[in-house]
């Protein structure tokens, strides 16, 4: 009798009784990191208006974390491009190509800037890739310029 | 009688005796002590006029009813189970477990008492027709977060939609990647650190959130449920005496008041419990967001039953703008970046400008990476969405009946997301993990990638969230984390010329774009958050045509096409008509104020948002 009442206590006793499937994360794998990026096009403006300019190039994919930065270094002054915006795009990691762009706010109207980029892992490991110095101009107070397109 | 044949018939009459006693079978609802006839609070009401939809009282009478109908669904659902069979070691509810467990999160969620003034359920925010996402059309176009149980609070966010919720993985910040993956809620407050599972610790929030159902203690969910016509159920799934917990006598009165009220004080456990009843207590609330997760993992939330799923299978095609607009969604748009969609795509050579391929020719070579895909990458994102002055949160400024203020900052207030979250900032939670602190400023403004799927879910009636819409109309919804865009051909154009600068060059907030242009058509407000905004999109280049190409294709990823969804037809309200999608809602947009800068309680937080946030 006493065993009869044991298995009923057991038996309603009721616990965690659902064991929950664990998620079916789909987070995949980081991509394997190119042996060598390189610039294939650009880096060139997007975009210039009076608050905000936009920069754009594309290297090849260069794998690693999903998302990497896109930096752009730059200044008024050639020896001095101590200035820097960074914005992240996200790999495809199907591509063969990634283009990186860059936002920058609030420059000075009809001022000729000097910039560099970079791009980088999300975990602050360079891409091992930097452009030249290069050049451009922004608008004049309510102008706008329309540069490299998609 | 030998010893064996008595042991025989005792033994049978237990089983019977323990089969009657866990059936299901109503029961009346243990009877709470009659509370004293009081006149309700007045209404919190600190908005200017026009913020609050004309309809809303009237609208959350419609909800309330659906939601009633649908909890009565349920409650016949669960008398239709089979006696429970509860055997093995560990033992398991044999057979019907999945059923019971679901069934139960069912009623908890359709359950209006499990608010503090007994009139708001999960769903009153969350129903079928929307996807499990906003269901009052006017709340979706003007307001944005749904008011609360005490009327009008609100909070701050749309309602995010319970489909596929569930397969978000607990967050974690992924050392390899160096990124943060998982979590529920737009700012992924909801970890799952401790059930390991984020959905369900999703569930545990919106119940004691003071802008939402409004509880002031976690154990008034017991205390709730212990009241509950399916409290055998419960105690079924989770226990006998699960719920045998003695609250004191003042229990109904202090979860009859709003959390926040000043004579709370800062006090979050206000029912004042043994430690063994507030150990079962926090079991039971600990249940309650396991139960609605099983509810949301269910066959009638998220049951992959859509064309897109169909398609997969080969069980059906695609029409050629569905088609179009799927190969724009892994390539030109560049949308399954995020909202992956379980294969992969490549670029093809030569079709780009200077012979560098575009993705615009994509083809899809890859095997499908997933039987189900998600279209969610369970990562987050900062779009750069412009601040919705329409959005109720900003209006709260004055302390209401109970002495709660919602957003002392008014527009100050920043929706930095996951990056307050880290912080532990003024409306989020506390962040569980200290490690994850420093990486603040580089989450700041990033919002959870929603899966894709049921973006577009509307009612029955009428099936589209797109002005004009069919025969029967549309359902206004609300897209984005603050519903900025009001269809889905807005939040594509946004994905597409965000960046655009004859779009972006006017520099103003929302309400404030020049006359000669048209607001979300050809003039983007500025962002509210400049920081980390993801640069994959923005200028994608899509014509208009190729736009409504990728609308077509995020049609075909509402479910119900296979088998009917449960409860889309439940709506009772009024479908819209005409109009443009392009332009729909935007007759309701106001001026943005002049904007303070960001209040030190969201940008003045350590490690504080660098570059400065305006």
């Amino acid at each position: 009798m006493n065993g009869l009442l044991l298995t009923l206590a057991i038996t309603i006793t009721v616990g965690s009784l659902l064991a929950f499937q664990p998620a079916a994360a789909q987070v995949l794998p980081p991509a394997k990191r190119a042996e060598r990026v390189e610039i294939a096009k650009g880096p060139e403006l997007e975009s210039a208006t009076n608050h905000l300019t936009i920069m754009r190039w594309t290297t090849n994919n260069p794998g690693g974390s999903d998302v990497h930065y896109g930096i752009v270094h730059y200044g008024s002054d050639p020896k001095d491009l101590s200035q820097t915006a960074k914005n992240p795009i996200r790999l495809n990691q199907g591509h063969a190509y990634t283009t990186f762009r860059v936002r920058i706010y609030d420059l000075k109207p009809r001022t000729t800037y000097y910039y560099t980029v970079t791009s980088e892992e999300s975990n602050g490991t360079s891409d091992g890739v930097k452009s030249t110095v290069r050049t451009f101009t922004t608008p004049a107070p309510g102008e706008i310029i329309v540069g490299a397109r998609p | 009688m030998t010893r064996r044949g008595t042991m025989a018939i005792l033994r049978t009459f237990a089983i019977v005796v323990l089969a009657v006693s866990v059936a299901p079978q109503p029961v009346p609802a243990q009877k709470a002590a009659p509370a004293k006839k009081e006149s309700p609070p007045p209404p919190y009401n600190p908005y200017p006029t026009g913020i609050l939809p004309a309809d809303l009282d009237s609208e959350i009478e419609r909800v309330s009813r659906e939601v009633r109908l649908i909890f009565q669904q349920a409650l016949a659902e669960w008398r239709a189970l089979p006696p429970p069979n509860l055997t093995g070691q560990p033992p398991t509810l044999q057979g019907s477990g999945y059923d019971m467990v679901q069934t139960l999160g069912k009623l908890m969620n359709y359950d209006e008492n499990m608010s503090v003034l007994k009139n708001q359920a999960c769903a009153s925010c969350h129903m079928p027709y929307a996807g499990f996402s906003g269901p009052i059309p006017s709340v979706n176009l003007t307001m944005v977060a749904f008011p609360g149980s005490f009327h009008f609070r609100a909070g701050k966010r749309t309602a995010q939609r319970y489909t596929y919720a569930p397969w978000f993985p607990v967050l974690q910040f992924n050392e390899t990647q160096a990124l943060f993956f998982g979590g529920n809620f737009w700012d992924s407050r909801a970890t799952g650190y401790l059930l390991q599972n984020p959905d369900a610790e999703q569930a545990q929030h919106p119940p004691v959130d003071t802008q939402e159902m409004g509880l002031p203690d976690t154990a008034c969910i017991g205390f709730r449920l212990s009241q509950a016509e399916y409290r055998p159920l419960f105690e079924q799934v989770w226990g006998r005496g699960s719920l045998n917990i003695k609250f004191p006598h003042d229990t109904e009165r202090i979860c009859g008041t709003p959390g926040g009220a000043k004579v709370f004080g800062t006090d979050t456990t206000p029912v004042k419990l043994s430690p063994e009843d507030r150990t079962q207590a926090n079991r039971v609330f600990d249940n309650w967001g396991q139960s609605v997760d099983a509810f949301e993992k269910s066959k009638e939330v998220s049951p992959f039953t859509s064309k897109f799923d169909a398609f997969l299978k080969r069980l059906t095609t695609l029409t050629a703008d569905e088609r179009a607009g799927y190969n724009l969604f892994r390539g030109k748009a560049g949308c399954n970046t995020c909202h992956v969609d379980g294969r992969g795509s490549t670029q093809t050579p030569g079709t780009g400008s200077g012979s560098i391929p575009s993705t615009t020719t994509g083809t899809d070579t890859s095997q499908a990476a997933t039987v189900n895909p998600l279209f969610t990458c369970f990562g987050s994102a900062n779009l750069g969405l412009p601040l919705n002055p329409r959005n109720a949160f900003y209006y709260q400024t004055k302390p209401d009946f109970f002495g709660f203020t919602p957003n002392p900052l008014g527009f100050a207030y920043r929706d930095l997301g996951l990056g307050t979250f880290l912080r532990s900032g003024f409306g989020s939670a506390p962040n569980p993990n200290a490690e994850w602190i420093p990486f603040a400023p580089s989450v700041d403004g990033q919002m959870q990638v929603m899966t894709a799927r049921n973006v577009a879910m509307a009612p029955t009636q009428c099936p589209t969230t797109e002005a004009p819409g069919g025969p029967g109309g549309f359902f206004q919804k609300g897209f984005f984390h603050n519903g900025y865009a009001k269809s889905l051909k807005q939040l594509v154009h946004f994905y597409n010329t965000r960046d655009v600068a004859e779009f972006t060059q006017f520099n103003v907030t929302s309400g404030h774009c020049p006359a000669g242009t048209m607001e979300k058509v050809n003039c983007w407000p500025m962002p509210e958050v400049r920081n980390n905004i993801d640069m994959t999109t923005g200028n994608l280049g899509l014509t208009d045509q190729e736009e409504n190409q990728v609308v077509a294709f995020l049609q075909t990823l509402t479910d119900g096409f296979t088998k009917p969804y449960p409860n889309r037809n439940t709506f009772t309200g009024a479908c819209m008509f005409g109009g443009m999608a392009s332009t729909q809602g935007n007759e309701f947009l106001i001026l943005t104020p002049p904007l303070p800068p960001c209040a030190s309680a969201v940008c003045g937080v350590a490690p504080v948002p660098n570059p400065p946030i305006p």
